[in-house]
């Protein structure tokens, strides 16, 4: 009966509601940003928008800050997507092997991930605060004995990034951790045994076994953890506010504050979809080229 | 000999784990530490995790004297509210996808895919405008409906994958007791996806309650702020008052990690039952 | 069995439904107690005699007032301002709410596209042309029969600020400046009687100050609002008087030297690093003797008393250079919006505001007030505001142009690259000149 070739109204009763709001709030806006992206978009009540085609994406590309802003998005998502990653599998791995307290180290690590995004990155500007008071310089320069002077850290481009970077990483491993080590306990015990009469060692079966039947969830956790990178916004616009100089801004922070610091609305939306445009082709090669040799 | 160093390698492997929670704890001790100094003890060299004479006044000044009472309940009813709705609306439509062939499906499908990938930041502008038309700015239910909006993608996909493995078998006999597609979805489907739905209800939940940029361009009214935007504010207001600030996050970061805490068991046999194969 | 599928299925629309609002209702309900209320409820207050009696049925507006007070200046309005206005006023009620100084603008900017704009706001005295050229303000002049009393009650400085084209905006509703305040117990540290009256003598001072252990000098960046005192006092300005260049003002020999100034000071150490963000606890920099001046208002005395009680602070006006003791005119503006449905209840609210019992309450917080009839009363009870009204004498007020905005970043921008030795102030300050000239157009 489910089987019978004849047209039911049932599918699309099921699918309704959940398509109105993905119409109304997702694709619509989404058509919508991309006609705003092709006008001069004034916002003020009476003001006329004028068509301007595509002058707003060539702007972006005459925009030292659009640069700047692209290289760092690519820069966080470089760094912070294989350091989770290659964190996450470890800590998943050794907490999986444990014997017990399973349950408490997991949830240590999960911590970062359930809180605010607000939260940690006030948190982070007050643990990098330039002076020697701040715990990072102070450990540094007095337990570790690594640096003299205290890093001016969001004052300066450079160790700004660090910063970010470091809490993008720090909030990210619990996540990812949380999903290898779910994955890891679907994988049967015969197996390792198994390699285990083999002789094979912890690493060895690592790689050989464990890896390969994580495939999926790895190419999943990748292809999430990059559309994350090119996202990140909130920890940047907490702790630098694109600063000094534009120097720390990435895609969303510049957007952000062209749309509503300087009610450019065409700009920023032309922002957005050239971001967009580079997160799809990404995921897209990732989905053709990670995914299809385990899907059959 | 060999059980001597299976014993050696454990202790390895605690030393390890331990090393590696404490980077991820420190900074929230350091947070609760301060929360209970007064601002002649904030940023002292050397910084103390004791605080010297600690005190509860950054507590009472911030939830006293600054609404975050009404803050929390604000952010408790958007997304509880988002929660619910979300996983109805989204548990519907992958349901929809995972059991029905019909007309238009791959279409939806992959149109839902392609709204996973783009950044929910960059429709800001036009759900600005959206929003500014049907009336929902500076409303709870206009971020209500957006966040729901929001987690659509993902709990779709996820709930997907989890639906398509269901044995049609229990469906079959539904229907040949005379049940229809929904005594099935209702009787059947949710029972049986109760771990995969408490897991994408957490991920809802936590993204509802920490949502910032949406809300703080929504929302003009001080009385309808969230916990997230509510502490941006108070440390716009209280620039280098960290103790005051870090009292009132505390506020809004510990019922969130409660309730972790409290669900885990649940969240994560969710995710290993299902949810990871998408 | 499709009609039954069918049926269930309405069911569960119907469902998502109520369920949608079931959630959304609570949400939706305008919240009864708000933040208002509950501060007026809580205080029993006896029930005025006076007042204009409103008749009991009129219906109550409520009127949304956005401001940047500081804790403390909040706190006198909401304990005692507003709520005098409201038992004078029964049919309106006032919601007020801080937002922070740095993200006033765009949050008004974002509630005015949003359609959502305050009634009434005090903004500050620098943002009112372009909020005026966007067409979000109300002319006050004309949409109030007894502007005239208001214009002629105030302070001509101040009210100037309001003039846009050929109306005026707003009122004025607070003044202020930036004056020095110093450490004494830095000071004598470091051998040193008192505070130094020209730049020349502040540099010397500097040296002895950085010898003996401490800061000089710090401010928070290089926004106009800190470095327009030294471009001015060193006899440089930004523009022509008439704001059609920044050629030749801003790249001219005096700016120059101003800038090189601050990069000598920051170089020496006797400018705090601070200038370039990052952020710096003045208050408790001062309060632990690390820091010896600060250029600040007239809100610090009581905001810094209400952190740090025993600490005693100093003041004096900023050292002069060839151009004079120039600091730079604060302050802010009361305006009404023109999205506001409340336009009669606002501009009572305005009234209120710049009555002379709400002026001198609000100088307890650091308020400078506006009217000129009450400026001498206010001095007695606070004699620390007489240096800030020394200082405002000769003060100027940052370029009062819409696209102050745009320019300021340019300026801010520009003093970051020299500070970092990146570039010149010659090099720095005639690329700023290039992109500030087609904005004054």
């Amino acid at each position: 009966m489910p089987h019978a070739r004849r047209f039911s109204a049932t599918p699309y009763l099921f699918i309704l509601p959940g398509m109105l709001f993905f119409l109304v709030f997702l694709l619509y806006p989404l058509v919508e940003a991309f006609r705003i992206s092709l006008y001069d978009w004034k916002i003020m009540p009476g003001a006329v928008s004028t068509f301007v085609g595509l002058d707003n994406y060539l702007r972006a590309f005459k925009d030292d800050v659009f640069w700047i802003a692209l290289r760092n998005t690519v820069l966080y998502t470089v760094v912070t997507v294989p350091a989770q990653m290659v964190l996450a599998m470890l800590v998943a791995v050794l907490v999986d092997a444990l014997p017990s307290g399973k349950v408490l180290y997991r949830t240590l690590y999960y911590i970062p991930v359930i809180t605010s995004w607000v939260v940690v990155s006030l948190l982070f500007r007050y643990l990098f605060d330039p002076s020697e008071a701040g715990l990072i310089n102070y450990f540094l320069m007095h337990s570790l004995h690594l640096i003299a002077q205290p890093i001016p850290w969001l004052r300066e481009p450079g160790p700004a990034m660090v910063a970010i970077i470091t809490l993008g990483v720090w909030k990210g491993i619990g996540w990812s951790m949380i999903i290898f080590l779910a994955a890891l306990q679907t994988i049967p015990a015969d197996l390792h045994e198994a390699s285990q009469i083999d002789g094979a060692g912890p690493v060895q079966r690592f790689f050989s076994i464990t890896l390969p039947l994580m495939r999926p969830t790895v190419v999943f956790v990748l292809i999430m953890l990059v559309i994350g990178g090119f996202n990140v916004f909130l920890s940047v616009y907490l702790m630098t506010g694109g600063n000094p100089l534009h120097r720390t801004e990435t895609i969303l922070t510049y957007m952000y504050n062209q749309a509503f610091n300087f009610l450019e609305f065409g700009y920023g939306a032309a922002l957005s979809y050239l971001l967009a445009i580079i997160i799809f082709v990404i995921s897209f090669v990732q989905i053709k080229f990670l995914r299809r040799p385990i899907e059959v | 000999m060999r059980h001597r160093r299976f014993r050696l390698s454990h202790l390895l492997l605690y030393a390890l784990l331990t090393t590696g929670s404490l980077v991820m704890v420190t900074p929230f001790l350091d947070m609760i530490s301060t929360a209970f100094k007064s601002q002649t003890y904030v940023l002292e060299v050397p910084p103390t995790l004791i605080p010297r004479e600690p005190t509860l006044q950054n507590f009472v000044d911030a939830w006293q004297s600054n609404h975050f009472a009404l803050f929390f309940r604000n952010s408790l009813v958007v997304a509880v509210s988002t929660t619910v709705l979300s996983l109805l609306v989204s548990a519907m439509l992958a349901y929809g996808l995972a059991r029905f062939e019909f007309p238009g499906k791959n279409l939806v499908f992959y149109a839902i895919l392609l709204t996973m990938m783009i950044p929910s930041l960059m429709l800001i502008i036009p759900q600005f405008m959206l929003a500014k038309t049907l009336g929902l700015r500076n409303s709870l239910t206009g971020l209500v409906l957006v966040y729901t909006a929001m987690n659509i993608p993902l709990n779709t996909f996820l709930l997907r994958g989890f639906f398509e493995e269901l044995p049609r078998e229990l469906e079959e006999a539904v229907l040949i007791d005379g049940g229809g597609h929904f005594t099935i979805f209702t009787r059947m489907a949710l029972p049986l996806s109760t771990p995969a739905l408490a897991t994408v209800a957490i991920f809802t939940f936590l993204a509802a309650w920490d949502e910032f940029t949406w809300a703080l361009t929504a929302i003009d009214d001080a009385t309808k702020r969230t916990l997230p935007v509510a502490i941006a504010t108070f440390q716009g207001e209280h620039l280098t008052q960290w103790g005051l600030v870090f009292a009132a996050s505390l506020v809004a970061i510990l019922p969130v990690i409660i309730v972790f805490v409290t669900l885990q068991r649940y969240f994560v046999k969710g995710l290993t039952s299902g949810a990871v194969r998408g | 069995m499709t009609r039954k599928t069918l049926a269930n299925l309405l069911g569960a629309l119907v469902a998502t439904a109520l369920i949608l609002a079931a959630c959304a209702a609570p949400a939706a309900a305008p919240t009864p107690a708000t933040i208002k209320e509950t501060v007026v409820v809580q205080q029993t207050v006896p029930v005025p005699v006076t007042a204009t009696p409103a008749p009991v049925e009129a219906p109550i507006a409520t009127i949304n007032f956005w401001h940047t007070y500081n804790p403390v200046e909040t706190k006198v309005l909401e304990e005692k301002v507003i709520p005098a206005f409201e038992q004078a006023h029964p049919n309106i009620k006032v919601q007020d709410q801080t937002v922070p100084y740095d993200d006033f603008r765009k949050k008004l900017l974002t509630a005015i596209a949003g359609g959502t704009a305050p009634d009434v706001a005090r903004l500050d005295i620098a943002w009112l042309p372009e909020f005026a050229d966007l067409g979000a303000l109300a002319a006050l002049d004309t949409l109030m029969n007894d502007f005239d009393t208001y214009k002629s009650a105030v302070f001509p400085g101040p009210l100037s600020t309001n003039a846009w084209k050929d109306h005026y905006y707003g009122l004025p509703l607070d003044t202020n400046t930036r004056a020095i305040v110093w450490n004494k117990d830095v000071y004598t540290k470091a051998g040193l009687i008192g505070a130094p009256k020209t730049i020349d003598d502040f540099l010397a001072d500097c040296a002895k100050i950085k010898a003996a252990g401490s800061t000089c000098f710090a401010d928070g960046g290089t926004y106009g609002w800190a470095v327009m005192p030294w471009i001015w006092s060193m006899g440089g300005d930004i523009t022509d008087p008439k704001m059609t260049t920044s050629t030749g003002y801003i790249n001219g020999p005096d700016t120059v030297a101003a800038y090189q100034l601050l990069k000598d000071m920051l170089d020496n150490g006797y400018l705090d690093k601070a200038i370039l963000g990052g952020g710096l606890d003045t208050y408790g920099a001062f309060a632990k003797d690390q820091l010896a001046n600060v250029l600040d208002g007239p809100w610090m005395p009581p905001l810094f008393a209400s952190q740090y009680p025993d600490k005693a602070i100093d003041f004096a006006l900023m050292p002069a250079g060839k151009g004079g003791p120039i600091s730079v005119v604060g302050g802010e503006d009361i305006a009404l919006f023109q999205q506001s449905q409340n336009q009669e209840a606002a501009a009572e609210f305005v009234r209120y505001m710049l009555s002379p019992e709400t002026q001198l309450a609000l100088a307890e917080a650091g308020q400078v007030p506006v009217r000129a009839d009450v400026a001498d009363q206010a001095v007695k009870a606070h004699p620390y505001f007489q240096i800030f009204f020394d200082q405002l004498k000769t003060a100027r007020a940052r370029l009062p142009h819409p696209n102050w905005p745009k320019i300021e970043s340019i300026l801010t921008d520009a003093g970051q690259v020299i500070l970092r030795g990146e570039k010149t102030p010659q090099a720095a300050l005639d690329e700023a000149a290039a992109k500030i000239d087609p904005l004054l157009k």
